[in-house]
């Protein structure tokens, strides 16, 4: 396979993942911000700062923290290289130019997507319209996710994607955890009112994860067990753990099929490690600010040497 | 006028269109229109769409695709398919010869200054032979029709000929959404195209290798014609490479690979010549590959179509065909030639200008349709701001007369109404045959009355079918 190829299924894959996170992240700041009396206004404001793209909105919106103004950031303006509409295209960009290695299926759950999209969000939306449009978002990812599973080999051109995937889930749970690490610290059920909680609830939900933690927990809400179900459980598919697991298998496959052994693949396995040791300590006194800042820059340093070891470029 | 559907004097139907005129005049027009409606959104669902140069870089568009297809009956294909053999085989020869030679020039048939001071000529590929001495791999001849046995050649186009996706997705979208007509005709299957393209261009290569590894080499996402690239790459299995993807090591042609890099041996160049390789050709080319042609000069890989053989469809040398035909076959072409007027010669000019208003005129150099003149079509004063343009360079026009081409029908909103047409043939050349996929890619001027076919000038396409034995 070109190295050119595997860096375009490796970034698509990672733009449409980052594309399904930000349409959750919403949805679950919208749950929130209906289901309490005031409009949920730091919420959002959370939502624009977690992606990074802060300064970007500041600029264009004049420091105007409307809910409509925010959704219409996240989810169709062009000039924010994350909203959905961005990475949608850069998804679809991607898919077109290794159309080559994918299958019939998986092409056309990508080009249909992006013509959705494209066709949802050419207009200023209001805050009515969200629920179905985030649905359909979510739908075309999950659709995709689907087709990549039943149509395509799963040989290198699998990996590539599933890397993409991983890194970027990864990234994207260690950034919604980081956002409200103070929420999460042991101290924080002392003060923890009802506030908090609501604040956990988003956190779960972004990462789909609401159903299944309470199926596993009976309902009850501790900082302590959020913490360690997002970052250590080994069956919750969005969780670091999870995501670690997926890379370095990945990786393997790589290095089997390509019969080579490669650095991306030895500092997966040490990740992964360094993951199960981190669960063995004391959560009590475990540095979580510390942790999740030195683990986003070990997930991007990794990205940068899978790069350098595939020849993707 | 010539309909090829109704005839000359707007009869029933011509033979070969007996059945489908049945079978039109069984439908509902409106589930017709829906159809139509339909096999746009398939079109755009799959991506089969092209970009136009300067727009947004968003912007993709369709080619209109018309659901009536247009048939020719086996004979009247017989006699296409021997006199386009004969054209190409002769545009072979021609360019060997002028690459290694030139025994047309010392015969006084071409004027050397026709080759020497031509863009096309390139003095890179002097005293070199191709490999299984193939220079066109593939060739898209388009022809045009003014009568029932009346056919002639526009162009040759033997550069980077483009529009057999087209001619596939046309042909396997028409079987998905009117299968009956498909089992009440008898049509030649042209489904196989891509595996013959990858068994002629692997053909070029037996001397040397068995197994060669093919690449078709795309300018990349944003070039007008990179589904196509996509689409051909895929249905042959091979890689579609970008010059970036290719380096030149110890005189191999390399792909880099995510395990690597491999050799590769037969390139399916999809662009210019001039972007080749920036060390031969266009030294400020980002799309080529440092190295390449001298690797192909040493017989390291080998690229389709060969460089320099814009020599051949040039529109000056164009008018020589049949002279060429001559020389190298030893026979009177087969196909028409439409009569051209070179605007060098002084003589022709002078007529060129006072029959402005009933030539086409076209620029030698040019493609797609831009720059040229429709007389009959043309305001007064455009034909005196083109008047103007010719006299300050009438060595960069050529004029023939403007055919009354055939028509055939397309489905519009008011029924049925007749369009102009060109057929564009696709020819496939390996070391021991030349042969052409049965049909072509059939272009309709949707505009009423219009002549110009092209799509970057809003031309559509329909499905061509030859039938009968």
């Amino acid at each position: 396979m070109l190295g050119r190829h595997g860096n375009s299924l490796f970034w698509m894959a990672r733009y449409l993942e980052r594309s399904e996170n930000i349409a959750r992240g919403i949805q679950a700041t919208l749950h929130h911000a209906l289901s309490r009396e005031d409009d949920g206004e730091q919420e959002w404001e959370a939502i624009v700062n977690n992606g990074g793209a802060g300064k970007i909105f500041k600029r264009k919106n004049h420091d105007t923290l409307s809910t409509t103004n925010i959704i219409n950031f996240l989810l169709r303006d062009r000039d924010n290289p994350n909203s959905v509409t961005s990475l949608m295209s850069k998804a679809r960009q991607n898919g077109r130019s290794v159309r080559t290695s994918l299958t019939q299926e998986v092409w056309l759950s990508l080009n249909e997507s992006w013509i959705a999209c494209e066709t949802a969000l050419n207009r200023p939306l209001s805050v009515h319209e969200l629920p179905i449009i985030l649905e359909g978002i979510i739908k075309g990812s999950c659709l995709f996710r689907g087709a990549l599973y039943g149509t395509m080999l799963h040989n290198d051109i699998f990996n590539f994607l599933r890397l993409g995937t991983f890194i970027e889930r990864a990234d994207n749970t260690f950034r919604t955890v980081g956002a409200k690490h103070h929420r999460l610290l042991p101290t924080a059920k002392v003060i923890g009112g009802s506030e908090d909680q609501s604040q956990w609830e988003v956190m779960l939900r972004s990462l789909a994860a609401w159903r299944s933690f309470n199926w596993l927990n009976k309902g009850q809400l501790d900082p302590l067990s959020v913490a360690d179900f997002l970052i250590f459980d080994e069956r919750m598919p969005r969780s670091i753990n999870f995501c670690y697991k997926e890379v370095t298998s990945n990786l393997e496959d790589l290095s089997n099929s390509y019969r080579r052994n490669y650095k991306s693949l030895d500092m997966s396995r040490e990740i992964c490690l360094g993951l199960t040791c981190g669960r063995s300590k004391n959560i009590q006194k475990f540095d979580l600010r510390n942790f999740i800042n030195d683990y986003i820059w070990k997930n991007s340093q990794l990205s940068l040497t899978i790069a350098s070891d595939f020849n993707l470029n | 006028m010539f309909d090829e559907m109704l005839g000359e004097h707007n009869q029933e139907a011509r033979k070969p269109y007996e059945q489908l005129v049945s079978w039109l005049k069984e439908q509902d027009h409106k589930k017709l229109l829906k159809k139509s409606v339909t096999a746009e959104q398939l079109f755009r669902r799959i991506g089969i769409t092209f970009n136009v140069y300067g727009d947004k870089e968003a912007e993709e568009r369709l080619i209109p695709f018309d659901l009536i297809p247009r048939i020719l009956a086996a004979d009247e294909w017989r006699t296409l398919e021997r006199g386009i053999i004969q054209r190409v085989a002769a545009i072979n020869a021609f360019l060997h010869d002028i690459y290694n030679g030139q025994q047309i020039i010392k015969a006084g048939v071409i004027p050397a200054d026709l080759i020497y001071k031509n863009k096309a000529f390139l003095p890179q590929m002097c005293g070199f032979t191709p490999a299984g001495g193939v220079y066109t791999h593939v060739v898209g001849v388009d022809i045009v029709r003014t009568g029932p046995n009346d056919f002639f050649v526009l162009e040759d186009n033997a550069r980077v000929p483009s529009g057999v996706s087209y001619m596939l997705e046309n042909r396997s979208t028409m079987q998905h959404m009117f299968p009956e007509l498909f089992t009440a005709h008898k049509i030649k299957p042209i489904s196989h195209y891509p595996k013959e393209l990858y068994n002629s261009l692997s053909k070029c290569a037996k001397n040397t290798i068995d197994n060669p590894n093919v690449a078709v080499l795309t300018p990349g996402i944003f070039n007008s014609a990179y589904y196509e690239h996509s689409f051909l790459a895929d249905e042959m299995g091979v890689e579609l490479v970008q010059g970036s993807d290719l380096e030149v090591h110890d005189g191999r042609v390399m792909i880099r690979t995510t395990a690597g890099t491999e050799t590769v041996d037969v390139i399916y160049r999809r662009i210019d010549d001039d972007f080749l390789d920036p060390l031969s050709f266009g030294p400020n080319s980002l799309l080529g590959t440092p190295g390449l042609f001298d690797a192909y000069r040493n017989g390291a890989v080998i690229l389709a179509n060969a460089p320099g053989t814009g020599i051949a469809d040039d529109k000056a040398i164009y008018s020589y065909i049949p002279e060429i035909i001559k020389f190298y076959m030893g026979e009177k072409a087969l196909l028409n030639n439409i009569p051209t007027w070179r605007c060098a010669d002084p003589d022709n000019l002078i007529y060129v200008l006072d029959h402005l208003h009933e030539l086409v005129v076209k620029e030698v150099h040019g493609s797609g349709g831009y720059g040229m003149l429709v007389g009959t079509a043309a305001s007064k004063h455009e034909l005196a701001t083109f008047a103007k343009k010719l006299k300050a360079n009438p060595g960069k026009y050529v004029a023939q007369p403007t055919l009354a081409l055939s028509t055939v029908p397309v489905l519009t909103k008011s029924g049925l109404a007749p369009r102009h047409v060109d057929l564009r043939p696709f020819v496939l050349v390996s070391p021991d045959n030349i042969k052409v996929t049965p049909g072509g890619l059939t272009r309709v001027a949707l505009k009423k009355g219009s002549l110009i076919v092209n799509s970057s000038q809003g031309g559509g396409t329909k499905d061509t079918w030859v039938i009968g034995s």
